[in-house]
């Protein structure tokens, strides 16, 4: 199959991280920091070594303020349900998936806090004074996609954390979309908090990811339980990263996204940003001057991560996808990518978008043998 | 005893001590359409203790022509039939137990549904249904009575496992999804259902007595326009083959391997179908044949059939996309009634 849903999920992952997961389950599958015996003392070491090789990639200096969560939206919620109090104001944008949108959407239904949703230009970028104009007395928390992941469009989040940062307002980012791909520095671009998951650009397995704690955020924690650290005491340890990491870790996982993360370290996120930037470069070309494709956001490719969301006229998404999958063979997400928002404000609701997201692993082969597919798709026009 | 079984125990078949033990008993009845209206009606009086009618489908003006137990007013009022049916037959019977399940019978809650069950009908409209009930009886050794029509020809045939042959020591392989005619698109007539569901009842009353001798054997096929009566002698079937579900025991559809994964599309409103087994559809042929359903477009990569509240998008692997509903029950019946599974 021509796996394009690397926006979804990337695949495949690199062999080390099958190779690792592997060995460390067959080897050293014991419940770290629990026992004291030589293999949990070693899964321990495997989660501590994770968490330095990890927090290289967003240049957090202290580690201890990284906790692993299950995935991004695990990382999110704990974020936003553990900073925010009743009567705050929390500013977002409406390109945001489901995992920013419904957590906020929670706490302001039951009355708890108040939400702005700041809007984007047509291209889908967030203008920074759109979101200072938001501000109110009582802001506590700016949340927003690094790189939304409807259109991909990086967003000038070291602006907007200065004014948060300014603001003495929280910054928060969603980075599913650019840890891996992108070049972050927590310390340099302002940002408090920082959720992001292991399957995507960090090209580690399900079920892993985490977030950043910067020490201008306190969070309460929302999952609360065994910690293997001061067990004699009911109340939840103080001490990052235990307070927010409560319960059995996903060590297999851990032990495979450190095996993704050094991989990429290994090959350098600018080259992997660029292989993926020159894919979508060549998608983009062959397409926007053909009026039988819509193509939606920014095609300026320094700006984007490899995304692309586009329809053919006369198609809905979700036929297009069906074609493409048993047609071709080849693999994309048509419909909402659980952002109903930002196609409402791109006009696209609720049929969505063909997304188009290629990875490390893909060739220019790959994208030829997409294009002619979408042309053959699109000449045959009912 | 009342009266109201009189004329029944009478009857040598039954007797007192008949009607006793199907005081006992409980029918499920999975589907209630053409047939299943008129085994439903039969089933009531004849006082089981408890039916069970589980249907996935609202009542239609076309359905009117031949599902005996549903009128206007049903419409009127947007009655799922399973709820339409239980009201009407507590009327006419308020001693026993009717129940209405509201639902697409699948592999996670056939077992809740028919666990009690002393026979199973079949009044559904798909194979793949079929196919369900099959391994699930075959599994708990719960005789079901197979009932089809289409047009003016109806097939009945006894499933009393580990006796005699199952449904799919006669049909071994579902017909692949999109192949096979639906009553709307070849159209029926009332007559062949009734008298197909009346077998049904009776076969029905003979199991739940304990009146095995007395069962038919082999499937029937009864053609009302042609005038024939044919009899298809499964006796044998089941010794010289080595069916995968009643020999083998494995239950393919009961365990999801071959069932169909429905999946509720990322997007508003829209549900897919995907069949693991997949199918080979000529569009054009299908074409020919929705173009009495409504309004039909279609290329080498899609056919698209308009209907009022939905749109269908069929692919040539046996894939639809229904557009206009979140439910996947609701789907799932429009697949079985216009393109067939």
């Amino acid at each position: 199959m021509n796996y394009l849903d690397n926006a979804a999920t990337t695949f495949p992952k690199p062999e080390i991280v099958y190779k690792t997961m592997d060995t460390f389950y067959r080897t050293l599958g014991a419940n770290p920091g629990r026992s004291g015996h030589k293999m949990a003392v070693a899964a321990e070491k495997e989660i501590e070594d994770t968490r330095a090789v990890v927090t290289k990639l967003f240049g957090i200096k202290n580690s201890n303020r990284f906790v692993f969560t299950f995935n991004a939206t695990d990382a999110i919620n704990m974020g936003i349900k553990g900073l925010l109090k009743s009567d705050d104001h929390a500013i977002t944008t409406y390109l945001e998936h489901n995992a920013v949108s419904r957590a906020l959407n929670g706490l302001e239904r039951r009355n708890i806090i108040t939400v702005t949703k700041v809007r984007n230009s047509q291209d889908g970028f967030i203008d920074p004074d759109d979101i200072k104009n938001a501000i109110t007395s009582k802001t506590r928390l700016i949340v927003m996609a690094h790189a939304p992941n409807v259109l991909g469009t990086i967003q000038p989040i070291k602006e907007i954390g200065r004014i948060a940062r300014e603001n003495n307002i929280i910054f928060f980012i969603d980075a599913a979309q650019t840890a891996g791909v992108c070049e972050i520095d927590v310390n340099k671009d302002f940002v408090d908090m920082l959720a992001f998951t292991g399957h995507k650009g960090p090209l580690g397995p399900t079920g892993t990811g985490g977030l950043y704690v910067g020490e201008r955020a306190n969070l309460e924690p929302w999952r609360e339980g065994g910690t293997g650290f001061e067990p004699a005491s009911l109340s939840q340890p103080e001490e990052l990263p235990y307070k927010l990491e409560s319960g059995t870790p996903n060590t297999v996982g851990i032990a495979g996204l450190r095996a993704g993360v050094e991989y990429i370290l290994s090959k350098g996120i600018q080259a992997i940003r660029k292989h993926e930037q020159k894919l979508i470069d060549k998608l983009i070309n062959a397409l926007k001057d053909d009026r039988r494709f819509i193509l939606y956001g920014t095609t300026d490719i320094s700006r984007k991560v490899g995304i692309l969301s586009l329809n053919i006229k006369g198609f809905k998404p979700a036929e297009v996808g069906a074609i493409l999958d048993q047609s071709f063979d080849i693999a994309v997400r048509p419909g909402l990518h659980c952002a109903p928002f930002a196609h409402q404000v791109l006009g696209t609701f609720p049929d969505g978008t063909v997304r188009i997201s290629p990875g490390f692993f893909n060739t220019e082969a790959d994208i030829d043998q997409l294009i002619t597919a979408l042309n053959r798709i699109a000449n045959e026009k009912i | 005893m009342s009266d109201r079984y009189a004329r029944q125990v009478l009857f040598y078949g039954i007797g007192n001590k008949g009607q006793k033990i199907l005081m006992e008993k409980t029918a499920v009845l999975v589907g209630c359409g053409a047939l299943g209206c008129t085994s439903a009606n039969l089933l009531v009086r004849s006082g089981i203790k408890c039916l069970k009618i589980v249907d996935r489908d609202y009542i239609e003006e076309s359905n009117l022509q031949r599902q005996s137990l549903f009128d206007e007013e049903d419409i009127s009022k947007n009655l799922p039939k399973a709820v339409a049916a239980q009201k009407k037959l507590q009327k006419v019977n308020s001693h026993i137990q009717i129940e209405a399940i509201v639902a697409d019978i699948n592999p996670s809650n056939i077992e809740t549904i028919l666990e009690n069950a002393n026979v199973v009908i079949d009044g559904t409209d798909n194979f793949e249904t079929r196919f369900l009930i099959n391994d699930y009886c075959v599994k708990e050794e719960i005789p079901w009575i197979y009932g089809a029509c289409i047009g003016s020809i109806g097939l009945t045939m006894n499933i009393v496992p580990p006796k005699t042959p199952c449904l799919r020591c006669v049909l071994d392989t579902i017909p692949p999804f999109g192949t096979t005619e639906t009553c709307d698109t070849a159209g029926i007539i009332a007559p062949i259902a009734s008298m197909i569901a009346s077998i049904q009842a009776a076969e029905a009353l003979k199991i739940l007595t304990g009146n095995y001798d007395a069962l038919s054997k082999g499937l029937l096929k009864i053609d009302l326009w042609r005038n024939e009566i044919k009899k298809l002698h499964t006796d044998d079937i089941r010794e010289k083959s080595d069916c995968i579900t009643c020999k083998q025991h494995h239950f393919e559809f009961l365990s999801k391997d071959r069932y169909s994964m429905t999946t509720s599309l990322c997007g508003r409103n829209a549900v897919q179908i995907l069949h693991p087994n997949g199918s080979k559809l000529d569009l054009a042929k299908l074409a020919l044949r929705l173009e009495q359903v409504g309004k039909v477009s279609f290329n080498s990569f899609l056919l698209r059939l308009n209907l009022d509240k939905y749109e269908l998008t069929v692919f040539p692997d046996g894939r639809l996309i229904i557009t206009g509903t979140n439910d996947a029950a609701v789907a799932k019946g429009l697949y079985a009634k216009y393109i067939g599974m």
